[in-house]
């Protein structure tokens, strides 16, 4: 294997990812807009930008990338002339970026030899990027758990050290009549979920687990074993725990077991981030947004954050004492007229009186609307 | 008290005999006595106060800091030696966390492992008064000293804890401690001169080598070279991630041994999996910082490579006190160069604040605002410098109350800026000792032994590189390039059956 071209091919990968991620952007946000989309940065700009732009399966993609890896990647795009920096606004510096027309052939040329709209289909839900790690997480221990069970060996070191999914497990197998379940019937429902998988997905999911017989290994032991790139893998990976997902919501009665894996036992509203999830609690009890920033030591910019995250996933949220439903429309009208979600233009277009909340407000509360 | 002893040992530990010095300090323990043991990392520090818990009347606390470390044991001692234990830590959520201190208040347990920082709580010292302490052991003592190379801030409160629950007997134990360290534990927890029990440092099995490079390019390939050649398993310890990567890498390209990299950037799943796979022997070979090895016992070790310079002659000895402990001829080797000076002083002047630093997060303190992440982030402070200059601050006494502000206190800012300067000096200390071990000319295993102060210098195999040594003796058979193992077609329901056999 030649380093060089290992690392080539690697460096191209996320170049092509990157692209694709960075099209629908191309105009109407920076450049590190898509890198915290990759990184899954759990801000609200990027959860909504997420939202607005349809980037379900780039979001958390590559938890781990750094700021360097990222400017080598832009550095490598701009210099290949796939996409052209823009300056927007002289006085704050602002830029954004538009993907050329060599971009775009380039993505759409690559996109088809590593098949990406195949492997990335799977990731039409909004939070699918969440509930990924926990479900891997999850299928991980249970598995090591039962292993050693089969074995009877009952001190183990489990492979997954988060405390949430080390008591999840241990929940699961408390009592003798769940265990004897676990223990006879875990094989045989994990032979079905994943039977249906390519190949490829099988198999990187189950050489990942550990039991009493093996330590799992990792993605980047099976990259070189393999000679691939261990950034293409993360795709026939992710697309495999996401089938599993959507397979055992919909078929929950096959999989008496598996099936409890994606059950969320979250004390929070699980649509929301845990603080957004707070806030609405207290503006469900009639609290006003400087209520809440006070009451939760925390910024009244953070709260409206929140207000706009609620727009989005809590359809049922009455959001009149901030929005009117005819300004909310205009503003709407207003975006698509102008074809951009910038706010910074909407609201130049708009009577003075109209905040940047309201904006994003109208917004999301259409995107929450096209999501539906 | 000897047979019962004995006894206790082989019905719930299957011993037949006690190794070294336990014995000791557990028949001193049992007669109430504070012991200081100290005992090489897998020289069987657990029984020394696993045993008299069994024994004694009413609890023993068991202050640990690794939690990792103590999961395992907690779990062992239920599912193996049948004896009823618990923990407390931080990965309990508070529900649990009441739950269990109320079955330790009805006696449910005989021994109870806790976080330091945990036992800073007054819910659970006040459990811990209304219930019958018969021992408190204290593990990786060390943590207590200032002098130590690994000072623990939340060990610091550990005497009035122990007084605060009834000053029952004390036992401390450590793998490695200098005269220093060992004065000031004794001196904190009141304990006699003849009741510290220590086993000889020195490794009468392990050959101690130093190699002195002049560059990058000559390390690594001399490095490579032996990761080839040596007699495996094996640990190469970097100073830094970067070395582990590059190293790592090179070695995955040109070597033939399966060999992983392992540091603190790495996600923890993954450095379970890199860990368990050179337990199970999957891996030949770990490349990894200091992160690796704590509370790790791998009896079949057979070298430690330095790659750089350690920071201090503590962490030396703990690292290469990992290989051959099952008696095996073990092989330490040490390489240093010139600038590997100027990453430690470097590292150091990172970890320690500047003076300006030192007043930025005193007027941060004075603002009474809480200290969040982003608020460190807006004056360039990283959160382990923030921990440390709250304790200093706290020490300093100043300390502000949430949402009132008070004024900007020049002097004490000063202080606690040379407070901080003094640990730094300290480390210095650390590392011109280890400075000292690689250049004078001397048999390394007296200085080794003589900077613990001791005299014990017996070897069995071979002394070290100043008193003439041959490698050859460590150099293993040289493996084929395994491939194409692993090459079977796929078979989902085998792979399935591997992991959850049909019984
Ligand atoms: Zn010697």
């Amino acid at each position: 294997m030649n380093s060089h071209n290992s690392a080539g091919e690697e460096l191209d990968f996320l170049c092509l990812v990157a692209l694709n991620a960075m099209l629908p952007l191309s105009n109407e946000r920076t450049l590190q807009a898509a890198f915290y989309i990759l990184r899954g940065r759990k801000a609200n700009q990027t959860l909504q930008d997420v939202h607005l732009y349809s980037l379900y399966p780039y979001y958390r993609m590559f938890p781990r990338f750094t700021k360097e890896g990222w400017d080598k990647i832009v550095s490598t795009l701009l210099q290949k002339g796939f996409i052209r920096t823009v300056t927007r606004d002289e006085q704050t510096k602002k830029s954004t970026f538009w993907v050329t027309q060599a971009g775009k052939d380039f993505a759409e040329k690559e996109s088809d030899r590593f098949q990406l709209n195949f492997w990335l289909a799977p990731f039409s839900q909004s939070d699918m990027a969440e509930r990924l790690g926990l479900f891997w997480l999850r299928l991980h221990l249970i598995v090591q758990t039962v292993s050693h069970l089969l074995a009877g060996e009952l001190g183990f070191v489990p492979i997954v050290s988060d405390k949430r999914t080390q008591r999840w497990a241990r929940t699961q197998l408390h009592d003798q009549v769940s265990r004897v379940m676990w223990r006879d019937q875990l094989e045989e429902e994990l032979f079905e979920l994943l039977y249906p998988l390519p190949i490829e997905a099988q198999e990187l999911i189950v050489s990942q687990l550990s039991g009493a017989a093996q330590v799992g290994k990792t993605l980047e032991q099976i990259a070189r074993q393999r000679k691939e790139t261990p950034s293409y893998l993360q795709l026939p990976f992710r697309y495999g725990l996401a089938a599993c997902i959507l397979r055992l919501q919909q078929e929950s009665e096959c999989f008496p077991l598996l099936s409890r894996l994606v059950i969320e036992t979250h004390k929070f509203d699980s649509r929301l981030t845990d603080s957004a999830a707070k806030t609405y609690q207290l503006i469900q009890r009639g609290l006003g947004k400087a209520e809440v920033a006070i009451r939760r030591n925390i910024k009244e910019s953070t709260v409206e954050d929140h207000l706009v995250e609620m727009a989005l996933r809590c359809p049922e949220w009455d959001y009149s004492d901030y929005l009117s439903e005819e300004l909310g429309d205009h503003i709407v009208q207003t975006s698509e007229q102008l074809q951009t979600s910038r706010l910074r233009m909407i609201k130049d277009q708009l009577d003075d009186t109209v905040s940047y909340l309201q904006i994003r407000l109208a917004l999301a509360r259409r995107q929450g609307e096209k999501v539906k | 008290m000897s047979d019962l002893l004995h006894n206790t040992l082989s019905k719930h530990f299957g011993h037949s005999a006690f190794r070294p010095g336990q014995e000791k300090m557990i028949s001193q323990v049992m007669s109430g006595r504070n012991v200081l043991g100290l005992l090489a990392t897998g020289g069987g520090k657990s029984v020394t106060y696993q045993l008299p818990a069994l024994l004694l009347p009413g609890i023993t606390i068991v202050v640990s800091p690794l939690i990792s470390l103590m999961i395992d044991q907690v779990q062992q001692l239920r599912a193996r030696n049948k004896i009823p234990a618990a923990y407390v830590n931080s990965s309990l959520d508070p529900a649990e966390s009441r739950e269990l201190l109320q079955e330790i208040a009805t006696g449910a347990y005989k021994l109870l492992y806790v976080s330091p920082e945990k036992l800073q709580q007054p819910y659970v010292q006040s459990v811990l008064k209304r219930v019958r302490v018969s021992l408190i052991a204290i593990d990786e003592a060390h943590c207590l000293s200032q002098w130590g190379h690994d000072f623990r801030t939340d060990y610091l409160r550990l005497p009035d804890v122990i007084k605060h629950v009834g000053n029952p007997p004390v036992l401390a134990v450590t793998a490695t401690a200098t005269k220093a360290v060992r004065d000031e534990i004794c001196d904190l927890l009141h304990i006699e001169a003849e009741d510290v029990v220590a086993q000889p440092l020195n490794r009468a099995n392990i050959a101690l080598d130093l190699a002195e490079v002049q560059d990058e390019g000559e390390r690594r390939g001399k490095v490579v070279e032996l990761m080839n050649s040596l007699q495996g398993p094996g640990i190469v310890y970097c100073s830094t991630r970067q070395a582990v990567d590059v190293l790592t890498a090179t070695y995955q390209l040109e070597g033939s041994r399966r060999v992983h990299g392992y540091h603190g950037g790495m996600n923890s799943m993954e450095r379970m999996l890199i860990q368990q796979q050179f337990l199970s022997g999957d891996l030949d070979i770990i490349v990894a910082t200091n992160a690796f090895g704590m509370g790790i016992d791998k009896p079949d070790i057979r070298f430690v490579i330095h790659y750089q310079l350690p920071a201090s002659m503590e962490a030396y000895a703990q690292e290469i006190g990992r290989v051959g402990r099952n008696g095996e001829p073990g092989y330490a080797l040490l390489f240093s160069s010139k600038e590997d000076v100027h990453i430690h002083q470097h590292m150091l002047d990172r970890e320690y604040p500047t003076q300006l630093q030192v007043q930025q997060f005193c007027q941060l303190l004075s603002k009474g605002i809480a200290i969040t992440s982003e608020v460190l982030a807006a004056v360039d402070l990283s959160e382990e410098m923030a921990g440390m200059l709250s304790f200093y601050a706290e020490k300093a006494g100043y300390i502000s109350k949430p949402g009132t502000a008070m004024p900007y206190d020049q002097e004490k800012a000063l202080h606690i800026w040379q407070d901080t300067q003094v640990r730094k000096r300290q480390k210095h200390q650390k590392l011109f000792g280890m400075l000292d071990y690689v250049q004078n000319n001397q048999c390394l295993r007296r200085s080794l032994n003589h900077y613990f102060e001791e005299a014990e210098y017996s070897f069995t195999l071979q002394c070290c590189v100043h008193c003439g040594l041959d490698r050859v003796a460590y150099v293993g058979d040289i493996p084929q390039k395994q491939e194409k193992k692993d090459e079977k077609p796929w078979n989902l329901r085998q792979a399935l059956q591997t992991l959850l056999p049909k019984r």
